[in-house]
C-alpha cells in the first residue's frame, strides 16, 4: 500500500520523498519532543538528583532514590500489588462482562438504540464523575447502596473506610467504565464472524457453552488479545478513579503506582524521588507490555 | 439411511416468497441434486431440511419422522458447507471427533470411526494438522469426513465445490463419486453449476424462483425438458431458441422464421396440431445443428459469424433464422471464413417446441 | 451463493443453541441487570442534583425536587469560569491535535522505510509511558518556561498526549483509503502536498470527525494533567469538581449538579452523534 522507497537508505541523499515525509512529521514531532520526550528525559535526570522543592540543590546522588523506592515496604507490599491487582481484576472482569454484553447486543430487538446509548455513557463521562457517582452511591451514611443493604437487614459496611471494601469499589468503578469499551469492540468483531462454523456446530450438537468455547472464542482471540494489551497498559496508570474514591487511603492502603508517585512529588515535595518512582513505573509497564505483546502476537496466528 | 419427503414446502421472508410449494421425494440412498440460478430457493430448501431455517408451511419428513420442529442436531443429518466451516483452531482429528464428543460417544469408538473415515478419504496423514495448514481440496475432504464419522441418515451439501478452482473442482467431483461407491447415502446436493448436477446426480431437480421446474434423471432432463427454462439451463453450450410461426404445408407442418423454413418432424407435429399452436419457440441443442443437407426437410441456409476452436471440436456461430445459432461438435479441422455461406440442417431428434406464451414444452 | 441475501436474523454465537423459553428469560434478566448497573449510578446522581440541600441525605425518599442547585452552581464564578476554560481548551486541543497528527498518520500509512519505522517505534514506545511519569517533569518544564497555569501550559501538553495515540489511529484511517486516487492525482500533475490535502484528506473526513468528537470529550474529561498543570487562572471543571468532593465533601447536592452539567456534553454527544462515537471507539 505504501510507495516503494526509491533511495530510502541513504541519509545524506535526502530525496524528495524523504523531505516530504519529514515535513509531514515536523509539527507532531516538534510537539512530541518538546512536551513529552524532553520532559521525560528531564525527569530521568531529576531522578538521579537530590531535588526537593524547598532545597533544590540538584546534586547528583546516583541511584539513591531508586534504592529508596525499590526497598520502600509500602511500595513493594502495597502499591505494586494494588496496581497489578487492579490491572488484572479490572481487565479480566471487563473482558468477561464485555463478552457477555457483546453477545447480548448481537441481535435485533426493540429498544436496542436505547440500550446502546445507556451502555455508551460510562465511557463518555469523565472518570472523575464516575468515581464521584460511586463514592456517593456507596456513602455509608446516605448512599443508596447503604440504604438498600440496610433495607435487606444486612447491617452496614463502611465501604470507603477500610482497605478491601474500598478497593472493591475502585475495581467496580473501573469495570463499570471499561466494560462498554470491550463490549463495543467485541460486538463489531462478533458481527463480522462467518455464519457457517456456527451452523456446523449446531448440526454437531454443540451446546451453547461448547459453541462459545470452541467456535466463538477462538475466532475472537486476536481482538481480545489486542484489547487486553491496550487496556492493561492503561489500567496500570489509573489515577483519576482512585484519587476521587479514596485518594489512596485509608492510610495509603489503596494507593496505586500513579498515586504513590504523585504523593512523593507533590505532597512530600521530593521531585527527585518522585521522578525515580515515575521512571521505575514506566520501566515496569514497558516490560509487562513487551511480554504481553509477544504473547498476543504468538496467539494471533492461530485463528482466522 | 432414510428417505426424505418434502410436502408442499414453503418459505416466506416477510413479503418475499422464497420457496413455493415444493414437493419432492428423495429415495433411500439416492443422490439428488438441486440446481438453479442464484435466488431460486435451492439453498433455502436445503437449509430447511437441515433445520437451519424455519419452515413457513409444509412438512419435512426424514425417515418416518416429521422433523419440522426438531433442531438440527436431532435430525440425524450431516452437512458440508461451501466454506468448509471447519473449526480452525482444532486439529483435523478433533474436527472429526467434535460431533461425536458432543454426543457422548466413547473415545474408543471415536478413534475407530475417525480412523475409518480418514482411511476412506485418504486423509490419515493430516489428522494432526490444523485446517489452515491444509489446501482447499484437503479441507473439503475433512469436511466430508466430519459427515461420514457420524453415520447420519442424510447427507446435505451446500455448494461444496464452489470455492475451488476449476481443475480442483473436476477432481473433487470424481472423489465424490468414488466416495459414493464406498458410502452410499441419501444425499441432497445444492449447486448452481449444471455440470456438477448432471455428473453427480441420480436425479436432478431444477429450480427457479422458488419452484421446482422439473425433477428427473440427468438424461430425462436433458432430452425431455419440461419447459424452456430447463431446456436452456441444462446443457452447455446452451440450447438455441428460434421464434417460429407454424403453418400447414403439403406434407405436414412447417415452422418458419426469416430465411428459414423447415418441416416439423412427425411426432412433434402431431403434438403441435393437437394444441393448435400458430406460433412457438423452437429449441435445438448445438450438437443437433449439423452441416450439410438433410433428408428430413430440416435444412436451411446460414452465414458464418464466429468460430471458437476448442481443439476437440469447433463451435460455430451461424447467422440464420434471424438470430445466431450455435453449432457444436464440428470437425476442428474444418476451415471456415467469416461471412461464408453454409447449408445446415437440424437433427429431427433434437428439435423441441415450447409454447410461446407459457414456455412449456409441447410434446 | 450458499445462503440467500435476505434479511434473516440467524443468531451467531451460542444463542442459537438455547431453547427459546430459556433464552427469553435470560435476556430479560440481562436487560434488567444492564439498566440497573449502567443507568443506576447516573440516575442516582441526577436525582441527587435535583434534591434540595436538606433532603439530599434521603434522596430515595421524599418528592421534593428543585433546580436551585443548578442555579447556585452556575452563579458561582469559579465554576462558570472552569466550564468556559474547559470548553476552550477542549476545542483548541482537538483542532490542533487533529491538524498535527493527520499528517504524521498519513506519512505512516503511505510510506515505508527507516523514517516511518522510527516514528512508528517512537510512537509505540511513548504510548506506554504512564502519564504521571511525564506530567511530573512537565510541571517543572512549564514552570521554567513560565507557562505554568496558562493556556499554553495546558494546551500543548494535551496535544502532546494525543500525538502518539492519534497518529496511530490516523494511520489506520489512511490505510483504509485506496492510494490509487493519490497516484492518479500525482500523475495528473498534483504535488505531493496537493495529493494529500485535496485527495486523501477529504476521504478521511468522516473518520477524522469521529476521532475529533472523542478527542474533545477526552480533553473535557481529563483530570491528571489538569490537576498538576493548572492552578487558579486556568481552572478546569474536572479539578474544580474534585476539589468539591475531596475538600468540602458535604454539599453533595451542589456537587452532583455540577457533575450533571459536566456530563452534559457527553450525554448530548452520545445521543446525537452515536455513530461517530462508536466508529471512533473501535480503536
Amino acid at each position: 500500500m505504501a510507495e516503494p522507497p526509491d533511495q530510502g537508505h541513504r541519509w545524506w541523499r535526502l530525496g524528495e520523498q524523504e523531505r516530504f515525509m519529514l515535513l509531514l512529521l515536523l509539527p507532531a514531532a516538534t510537539v512530541l519532543v518538546l512536551f513529552q520526550i524532553v520532559p521525560i528525559l528531564l525527569g530521568a535526570n531529576a531522578s538521579f538528583r537530590d531535588w526537593t522543592l524547598f532545597s533544590p540543590k540538584k546534586t547528583w546522588i546516583g541511584l539513591q532514590h531508586y534504592a529508596y523506592v525499590l526497598t520502600d515496604p509500602s511500595f513493594l507490599r502495597v502499591v505494586l500489588p494494588n496496581t497489578f491487582l487492579l490491572m488484572v481484576l479490572s481487565v479480566s472482569l471487563s473482558l468477561g462482562l464485555g463478552l457477555a454484553l457483546a453477545h447480548y447486543l448481537d441481535r435485533r430487538f426493540a429498544g436496542r438504540w436505547l440500550i446502546q446509548t445507556i451502555i455508551l455513557l460510562p465511557q463518555m463521562i469523565a472518570p472523575v464523575i464516575a468515581a464521584m457517582m460511586m463514592r456517593w452511591s456507596f456513602n455509608d451514611q446516605f448512599g443508596v447502596v447503604a440504604a438498600f443493604i440496610d433495607w435487606l437487614g444486612l447491617g452496614s459496611i463502611a465501604w470507603l473506610a477500610q482497605r478491601w471494601p474500598s478497593f472493591c469499589i475502585i475495581v467496580f468503578t473501573d469495570v463499570w467504565i471499561w466494560t462498554p469499551w470491550f463490549a463495543l469492540i467485541l460486538l463489531a468483531r462478533l458481527r463480522s464472524l462467518p455464519r457457517e462454523p456456527f451452523e456446523a456446530a449446531r448440526i454437531d450438537a454443540a451446546g451453547p457453552w461448547r459453541t462459545f468455547t470452541h467456535v466463538t472464542l477462538p475466532m475472537l482471540r486476536p481482538v481480545i488479545g489486542v484489547c487486553v494489551l491496550i487496556r492493561s497498559i492503561d489500567a496500570f496508570r489509573t489515577f483519576d478513579v482512585v484519587w476521587i474514591l479514596t485518594g489512596g487511603g485509608p492510610a495509603r492502603s489503596t494507593e496505586v503506582f500513579s498515586i504513590y508517585t504523585y504523593m512523593e512529588a507533590f505532597v512530600n515535595l521530593d521531585f527527585g524521588r518522585g521522578s525515580a518512582a515515575a521512571i521505575i513505573g514506566a520501566g515496569i509497564i514497558l516490560v509487562v507490555a513487551g511480554l504481553m505483546y509477544k504473547a498476543v502476537n504468538r496467539g494471533a496466528d492461530v485463528s482466522r | 439411511m432414510a428417505q426424505v419427503v418434502l410436502e408442499k414446502l414453503n418459505k416466506r421472508y416477510g413479503q418475499v416468497h422464497a420457496v413455493i410449494d415444493v414437493d419432492l421425494v428423495i429415495e433411500r440412498e439416492e443422490f439428488v441434486v438441486l440446481v438453479g440460478p442464484s435466488g431460486c430457493g435451492k439453498s433455502t430448501t436445503l437449509r430447511m431440511i437441515a433445520g437451519l431455517e424455519d419452515v413457513s408451511a409444509g412438512v419435512i419428513r426424514i425417515g418416518e419422522r416429521v422433523v419440522n420442529r426438531l433442531p438440527p442436531k436431532d435430525r440425524d443429518i450431516a452437512m458440508v458447507f461451501q466454506n468448509y466451516a471447519l473449526y480452525q483452531h482444532m486439529t483435523v482429528f478433533d474436527n472429526l471427533a467434535f460431533g461425536l464428543r458432543n454426543r457422548k460417544v466413547t473415545e474408543v469408538d471415536i478413534k475407530r470411526e475417525v480412523a475409518r473415515a480418514a482411511a476412506i478419504l485418504g486423509i490419515e496423514p493430516l489428522l494432526g494438522r490444523k485446517p489452515r495448514q491444509l489446501s482447499g481440496g484437503q479441507q473439503q475432504r475433512v469436511a466430508l469426513g466430519r459427515c461420514i464419522v457420524r453415520h447420519p441418515q442424510v447427507f446435505l451439501f451446500d455448494e461444496p465445490l464452489s470455492n475451488l478452482d476449476a481443475k480442483l473442482r473436476a477432481q473433487m467431483r470424481l472423489e465424490l463419486k468414488r466416495l459414493r461407491e464406498r458410502v452410499p447415502a441419501t444425499s441432497i446436493y445444492v449447486t448452481h453449476d449444471q455440470v456438477e448436477a448432471m455428473t453427480l446426480g441420480d436425479r436432478v431437480v431444477v429450480m427457479r424462483d422458488g419452484r421446482v421446474q422439473q425433477a428427473g434423471t440427468p438424461l430425462e432432463i436433458y432430452n425431455q425438458p419440461r419447459n424452456r427454462f430447463v431446456a436452456g439451463f441444462i446443457g452447455a453450450p446452451a440450447m438455441n431458441f428460434v421464434e417460429v410461426t407454424l403453418e400447414s404445408g403439403t406434407d405436414g407442418l412447417y415452422a418458419s422464421a426469416p430465411d428459414f423454413r423447415i418441416r416439423v418432424p412427425d411426432e412433434r407435429g402431431v403434438a403441435l396440431m393437437r394444441v393448435g399452436a400458430r406460433v412457438a419457440t423452437l429449441g435445438v441443442r448445438p450438437e443437433h445443428v449439423v452441416f450439410g443437407a438433410s433428408q428430413h426437410g430440416t435444412g436451411f441456409d446460414g452465414v458464418v459469424e464466429v468460430t471458437e476452436q476448442l481443439g476437440a471440436e469447433l463451435l460455430v456461430g451461424v447467422r440464420a433464422a434471424g438470430t445466431t445459432l450455435l453449432a457444436s461438435r464440428i470437425d476442428p479441422e474444418t476451415r471456415l471464413a467469416p461471412h461464408q455461406p453454409l447449408h445446415l440442417s437440424l437433427n429431427p431428434r433434437g428439435v423441441h417446441f415450447f409454447d410461446a406464451a407459457t414456455e412449456d414444452a409441447i410434446r | 451463493m450458499s445462503a440467500p441475501a435476505l434479511p434473516v436474523e440467524t443468531p451467531r454465537g451460542w444463542a442459537g443453541a438455547l431453547a427459546p423459553g430459556g433464552r427469553r428469560a435470560l435476556l430479560l434478566l440481562a436487560t434488567l441487570a444492564i439498566l440497573l448497573l449502567f443507568l443506576g449510578p447516573i440516575v442516582i446522581l441526577v436525582v441527587t442534583s435535583l434534591r434540595p440541600g436538606w433532603a439530599v441525605y434521603y434522596i430515595y425518599r421524599g418528592t421534593d425536587f428543585t433546580l436551585q442547585n443548578f442555579v447556585e452552581v452556575l452563579a458561582t464564578e469559579s465554576v462558570t469560569r472552569a466550564f468556559v476554560n474547559s470548553f476552550v481548551l477542549a476545542t483548541l486541543a482537538t483542532l490542533f491535535s487533529i491538524a498535527v497528527t493527520v499528517s504524521s498518520g498519513y506519512m505512516l500509512s503511505r510510506f515505508t522505510g527507516p523514517i516511518p519505522r522510527t516514528w512508528f517505534g517512537t510512537i509505540y514506545l511513548f504510548r506506554t509511558v504512564p502519564y504521571i511519569s511525564w506530567v511530573l517533569p512537565l510541571y517543572l518544564v512549564c514552570y521554567e518556561l513560565g507557562i505554568y497555569d496558562s493556556y499554553a501550559g495546558i494546551l500543548l501538553p494535551h496535544i502532546a498526549v494525543h500525538i502518539c495515540f492519534f497518529s496511530w489511529i490516523m494511520k489506520g484511517f489512511f490505510d483504509g483509503i485506496d492510494p490509487s486516487m493519490e497516484y492518479a492525482a500525482l500523475i495528473d500533475g498534483c504535488s505531493r502536498w496537493g495529493a494529500f490535502l485535496r485527495v486523501a484528506l477529504p476521504s478521511a473526513v468522516p473518520a477524522i470527525a469521529a476521532l475529533g468528537i472523542l478527542s474533545w470529550l477526552y480533553t473535557w474529561n481529563e483530570f491528571l494533567f489538569a490537576l498538576i498543570l493548572t492552578g487558579h487562572n486556568t481552572a478546569l471543571i474536572t479539578v474544580t469538581m474534585a476539589q468539591f468532593v475531596t475538600e468540602l465533601g458535604t454539599q453533595w447536592n451542589l456537587m452532583s449538579a455540577m457533575a450533571v452539567l459536566a456530563m452534559g456534553p457527553a450525554i448530548l454527544i452520545t445521543v446525537f452523534a452515536q455513530s461517530y462515537v462508536i466508529r471512533g471507539l473501535r480503536i
